[in-house]
C-alpha cells in the first residue's frame, strides 16, 4: 500500500473496490490492528489504532472471511453468546437481544443448530451477527457477499444498508461484486496495486461516465462510404446493420460538444435519426474505465 | 476487572462446549496416553523386580501424570492459536478491546482447569492399573503443579509466537514433548544442573510430596522460592518472545492466515 488515505464519516457505507492485490483486504486488516502499517497513522474516533488499539477498536467489529469468522462447532446462540463476552459484554444480560437479532436475521429456528450444520448464507449471516452482538459503532466488512446465491446476497445487502440508515453503524466494505457496491454505498474508494485511483460518491462516478456516452439510434440503413467518414472524423463505435432496417449505433466522444457536429453530418448526409440518449454506464464498466485507464488520485 | 472476568468465562465456556461436543475426541488422546503408560508400565515390570520396583513405579506414575499435563499445557496455546487461524477466528479475538494477552492467558487457565479435572482421574486410572497409591495432598501439590506449570506457560507463549510466524510448527512441538520427558524424568539430584531448566526442579518437589510424603511446609523455603524464580522467568522470558513474534507477524501480515 502506498499514499492511501481517506476518511469515512459518521453513518457513511463506503465500498473499497479493486482488482485482486489492489490492497482491499490489507486497508481492512489495517484499521483492524492485524496488519501494521510500515508508515501513516489511522485513527478512529480519533484514537490511534497503532499506538492505542485496545481503545481505538472498542467499537468496530469485522467479518473478514465471510462464513470463516464463527465457531462451527458452536450453536448461532453460543457463538453469539462468545463473541459479547469477547467484547467483555455479559453475555446473561444480552440474551433478549440475542434472540432479537439472530430473528431479525432469520436464524431464529436455528439458534441451538452447531454452525456446522447452517447453509453457507446463513454462516455468513451468523457471522454478521457475531459482529453486529458486539454493539459496533464501525463494522468493517470484506467480502460480505462472496458465495451466496442470489437471494442469499440480496438479504445481506438489505441488512447492511438497514445498519446505517436505521441504527447509523458506519461501515466499510469491501467487494469483488460491483452491483453489490453500486447498491449499498454512498462512496467508493477504488483501489489498484496499492494506491487509490479513485475516491468519490458513486453517484457522481456514474454521472461522470455517463456525460462522456452517447447513443444515437437510426432509422434505415447508411452507405457504406459514410460509415467510413464518420469513423474517419469521430471517435464512433457502429453496431452492425440489423434485419429490421435500423441501425443503431453508440458514439463514444471525448468531449460532450462533439455530439453535435456529429448530428450535423448524420442530417448532411439524409440519415433518419430517431433517437438520441446518453448512454448509463454500469458501475463496472466505470470500474473498468477508472482502473484500465489508470486515474490516479494523487 | 469484571470485563476480563467476563471474558475468562466466555473462553471457559467455550472450550467445554466444544470438548464435550466432540466427547470422542476428547477423550481418545487420553486413551491413546493411558495405553502407551499400560505398555510402558508392563514393560519396565518384566525388566524390573523386587523392592526396587515399588520406588521406580512410583517415580513412572508421577512422570508421567507430570508429563502429561505439561505436554497439554505447553502445547495448548500453539494448538489453540493453529486451530483459531484455521477457523479464521483469530483475527476476531485479536480485535477483542480487552487485548490479546488477556485472551491467551484465558485460554491457557480455562485449559489447565479442564486439563486438571482430566489429569486427576487420568492419575486414578493409572495408580489402580499399577496398584501404586500415592498421596495426592492436592493442599502441598496443586500449588508446586500451578507454580511448575507458570514456567511451561512461558515455553507455551513461545512456541505460540513461533506458530504466529512460521505456521507449521507441529515438527517441533513433538521435538519439546521428548525433551519435557527427559527434564521430568531425570532427578536434579543426579544432574543438579537441570535445576535451572523449566519443570526439573518442580518435578522434583512434587515427587518428594507425592512419594516421599513430605508436605508443602516440610520443605525449604529457599526451594519454594528459587522454583518461583525460575518459572517467573521462564514465564516472562516465553511471553516476551511471544510479544515480539506477535509484532513480527502484524508487519509482516502474517496474522490469521494459515
Amino acid at each position: 500500500m502506498r499514499g492511501v488515505s481517506f476518511s469515512v464519516d459518521k453513518g457513511e457505507i463506503v465500498g473499497l473496490l479493486g482488482p485482486n492485490g489492489a490492497g482491499k483486504t490489507t486497508t481492512i486488516k489495517c484499521i483492524s490492528s492485524l496488519i501494521t502499517p510500515t508508515s501513516g497513522e489511522i485513527t478512529i474516533d480519533g484514537v490511534s489504532v497503532q499506538s492505542g488499539p485496545n481503545e481505538a477498536l472498542k467499537g468496530t467489529s469485522a467479518v473478514l472471511e465471510g462464513n470463516r469468522n464463527i465457531y462451527w462447532r458452536l450453536t448461532p446462540r453460543e457463538n453469539l453468546e462468545f463473541f459479547a463476552s469477547l467484547q467483555g459484554i455479559n453475555p446473561k444480560n444480552k440474551r433478549g437481544e440475542i434472540r432479537k437479532l439472530l430473528t431479525s436475521l432469520k436464524l431464529e429456528e436455528k439458534m441451538d443448530t452447531p454452525a456446522r450444520k447452517l447453509s453457507r448464507g446463513m454462516q455468513q449471516k451468523l457471522a454478521l451477527a457475531s459482529a453486529l452482538v458486539r454493539e459496533p459503532q464501525l463494522l468493517l466488512l470484506d467480502e460480505p457477499t462472496l458465495g451466496l446465491d442470489v437471494r442469499a446476497s440480496r438479504e445481506m445487502r438489505e441488512r447492511v444498508k438497514a445498519l446505517a440508515e436505521e441504527e447509523n453503524i458506519t461501515l466499510l466494505l469491501s467487494s469483488h461484486d460491483m452491483d453489490v457496491i453500486e447498491d449499498v454505498c454512498l462512496k467508493v474508494i477504488i483501489l489498484k496495486s496499492g494506491r487509490i485511483v479513485v475516491k468519490d460518491r458513486v453517484d457522481n462516478l456514474l454521472d461522470l461516465f455517463r456525460a462522456e456516452e452517447y447513443k444515437v439510434v437510426l432509422g434505415g440503413r447508411l452507405k457504406e462510404e459514410v460509415k467510413a467518414s464518420l469513423r474517419r472524423d469521430f471517435s464512433v463505435t457502429m453496431s452492425p446493420d440489423s434485419e429490421e432496417l435500423r441501425t443503431g449505433f453508440e458514439v463514444e466522444v471525448a468531449e460532450a460538444k462533439q455530439i453535435y457536429p456529429l448530428l450535423g453530418r448524420l442530417q448532411e448526409e439524409g440519415a433518419q435519426i430517431v433517437s438520441v440518449s446518453r448512454g448509463s454506464p454500469d458501475f463496472e464498466e466505470v470500474f473498468l474505465n477508472l482502473v484500465e485507464g489508470g486515474r490516479d488520485e494523487d | 476487572m469484571k470485563i476480563r472476568l467476563i471474558l475468562l468465562w466466555g473462553i471457559l465456556k467455550k472450550n467445554v462446549i466444544e470438548r464435550k461436543r466432540y466427547f470422542f475426541n476428547s477423550i481418545s488422546g487420553l486413551l491413546t496416553i493411558y495405553l502407551i503408560f499400560v505398555l510402558i508400565f508392563f514393560g519396565m515390570k518384566s525388566f524390573v523386580s523386587g523392592p526396587q520396583f515399588g520406588n521406580t513405579a512410583d517415580g513412572l506414575v508421577v512422570g508421567f501424570f507430570l508429563w502429561n499435563f505439561i505436554v497439554q499445557v505447553y502445547s495448548e496455546l500453539s494448538n489453540a492459536l493453529i486451530r483459531e487461524a484455521r477457523w479464521g477466528t483469530l483475527e476476531q479475538l485479536y480485535m477483542s478491546p480487552v487485548g490479546f494477552g488477556w485472551i491467551s492467558f484465558s485460554q491457557v487457565l480455562s485449559s489447565l482447569a479442564i486439563f486438571f479435572l482430566a489429569n486427576v482421574g487420568f492419575l486414578y486410572l493409572i495408580m489402580l492399573t499399577t496398584g501404586r497409591f500415592l498421596s495426592l495432598r492436592i493442599a502441598s501439590t496443586f500449588p508446586l503443579l500451578i507454580i511448575t506449570l507458570l514456567g511451561v506457560a512461558g515455553i507455551g507463549y513461545f512456541l505460540g509466537g513461533l506458530t504466529l510466524v512460521f505456521k507449521r510448527v507441529e515438527s517441533l512441538l513433538q521435538i519439546v514433548q521428548f525433551l519435557f520427558v527427559a527434564l521430568v524424568m531425570v532427578p536434579v539430584e543426579s544432574l543438579p544442573l537441570l535445576k535451572h531448566f523449566p519443570v526439573s526442579f518442580g518435578a522434583s518437589l512434587i515427587r518428594r510430596v507425592m512419594i516421599d510424603g513430605t508436605p508443602i511446609t516440610g520443605l525449604p523455603p529457599s526451594d519454594l522460592g528459587f522454583l518461583l524464580l525460575n518459572s517467573t522467568v521462564y514465564f516472562l522470558l516465553g511471553y516476551g518472545a511471544f510479544k515480539y513474534f506477535e509484532r513480527v507477524a502484524k508487519r509482516k501480515g502474517l496474522l490469521g492466515h494459515y
